[in-house]
């Protein structure tokens, strides 16, 4: 078991800059596939990663531990992520080929061509919907959905009360279902309980 | 459309972050609201869509990269320690006890100061490479920048010209306009004088 995230930043604190190295590999690819998520965009994932890792050795000696180290880490690409989002004037790159050939890349058994295809396409979709979200929806989205973050973890990472934080998920997932259903992608129930 | 009561508790409980309370309360809820148990259901199969959109190869590589590298070390870590213990197996048997307690002393000396001088080594030529590795990343980063100033100062001296263009193609139109405004006002002022000379003539 290796050392922790606490563990490695004392260390870099004390003078041991190869911590960072153990920091950097354990986050990478947490923080492109965020980055990637939010902004659509492979290239962009991998420069503003490496941004926020430099950001990250740069200022990680004056890091007081207020919060964990992984959501100050989420908390510098966030913002690098909405620099140039503004940069760019709020425009999504979905990179739509990527999406429909990463789909689905593993079954469990041999899928036929035509799932395939149904699920490159389903992914797509996914892809071009969720491009398709108001910025902080889509950041509350991302890191719930695809990081995995705790609600608390948001909270503090985005600096808005846990309410805040779910209401933007709900009106996401709303918005995603729309977006879908409308794209003809049934995320409609098939069945509905009915009142006993 | 959910109930507004519940919608904590359905996201709560949809990712698994909801106290035994709230399940309880939410489960009561849905087996008589057709509307919250319909939503439930829809939002279920959202996440399942959701989940259909991975990351592209290039960047799941770098993550399982980093696992593999994680897993190397620790198959050596277990190959160093059932080595130290198949060593141990193998001593004479007739050796006394005394003698292998210091061969495996000994042997224990050379292994720690050889793994100190490797340490120190590997630290010092860690240290380089990671600065290296930064002096690399910033020089990548200035560069871009770089490309970016250029590609901004180029947009800037390409709109620059364009309203150039725009406002001398509009000075012209009017310097055109204010000819043909002078012209027709020539043309009047003649057409006058040469009636005014004509009935001069006739009187």
């Amino acid at each position: 078991m290796g050392a922790s995230d606490e563990e490695l930043v004392s260390a870099f604190q004390a003078g041991d800059i190869s911590a960072f190295d153990d920091l950097s590999r354990r986050w990478n690819g947490k923080i492109q596939g965020a980055i990637y998520r939010i902004l659509g965009s492979e290239e962009e994932a991998r420069d503003l990663a490496q941004d926020a890792f430099l950001k990250a050795f740069r200022s990680l000696r004056s890091f007081k531990g207020e919060c964990r180290f992984s959501s100050w880490l989420y908390q510098i690409a966030l913002n690098l992520c909405r620099d140039r989002m503004r940069r760019r004037r709020g425009r999504i790159l979905v990179s739509l080929d990527d999406a429909a050939a990463e789909g689905h890349a593993t079954e469990p058994r041999g899928p036929s061509a035509l799932e395939l295809v149904e699920a490159n396409d389903r992914a797509r979709r996914v892809a071009t919907a969720v491009a398709a979200l108001p910025e902080e929806q889509r950041e509350v989205i991302v890191l719930k959905e695809y990081q995995g973050l705790t609600f608390l973890e948001i909270a503090q990472l985005l600096e808005l009360p846990t309410s805040t934080v779910k209401t933007r998920l709900y009106r996401g997932l709303a918005q995603l279902r729309e977006h879908l259903e409308r794209d003809g992608l049934r995320a409609a129930p098939t069945v509905a309980v009915s009142p006993s | 459309m959910v109930c507004t009561n519940f919608r904590d508790d359905m996201i709560d409980v949809l990712y698994g972050e909801a106290g035994t309370e709230a399940a309880r309360r939410l489960e009561q809820h849905v087996s008589t609201c057709a509307d919250c148990s319909a939503e439930r259901a829809a939002l279920k199969a959202l996440r399942a869509d959701l989940k259909t959109w991975t990351l592209p190869a290039s960047l799941r590589r770098t993550s399982e990269t980093h696992r593999g590298r994680t897993l190397a070390a620790a198959a050596a870590l277990v190959l160093l320690l059932l080595g130290a213990a198949l060593g141990r197996g193998l001593t004479s048997p007739g050796a006394s006890l005394e003698a292998r307690f210091r061969a495996e002393e000994a042997r224990r000396q050379a292994e720690i100061d050889s793994l100190r001088n490797a340490v120190a080594a590997a630290s010092q030529r860690d240290d380089a490479s990671l600065l290296a590795h930064v002096d690399e990343r910033i020089r990548a980063s200035e560069a871009r920048q770089a490309l970016l100033l250029a590609a901004s100062l180029s947009d800037l001296s390409a709109h620059s010209e364009a309203q150039r263009r725009y406002d001398l193609a509009r000075v012209s139109a009017g310097l055109s306009y204010l000819d043909g405004r002078a012209g027709q006002q020539a043309a009047r002022t003649t057409e006058l004088m040469g009636y005014l000379l004509q009935a001069s003539q006739d009187k």
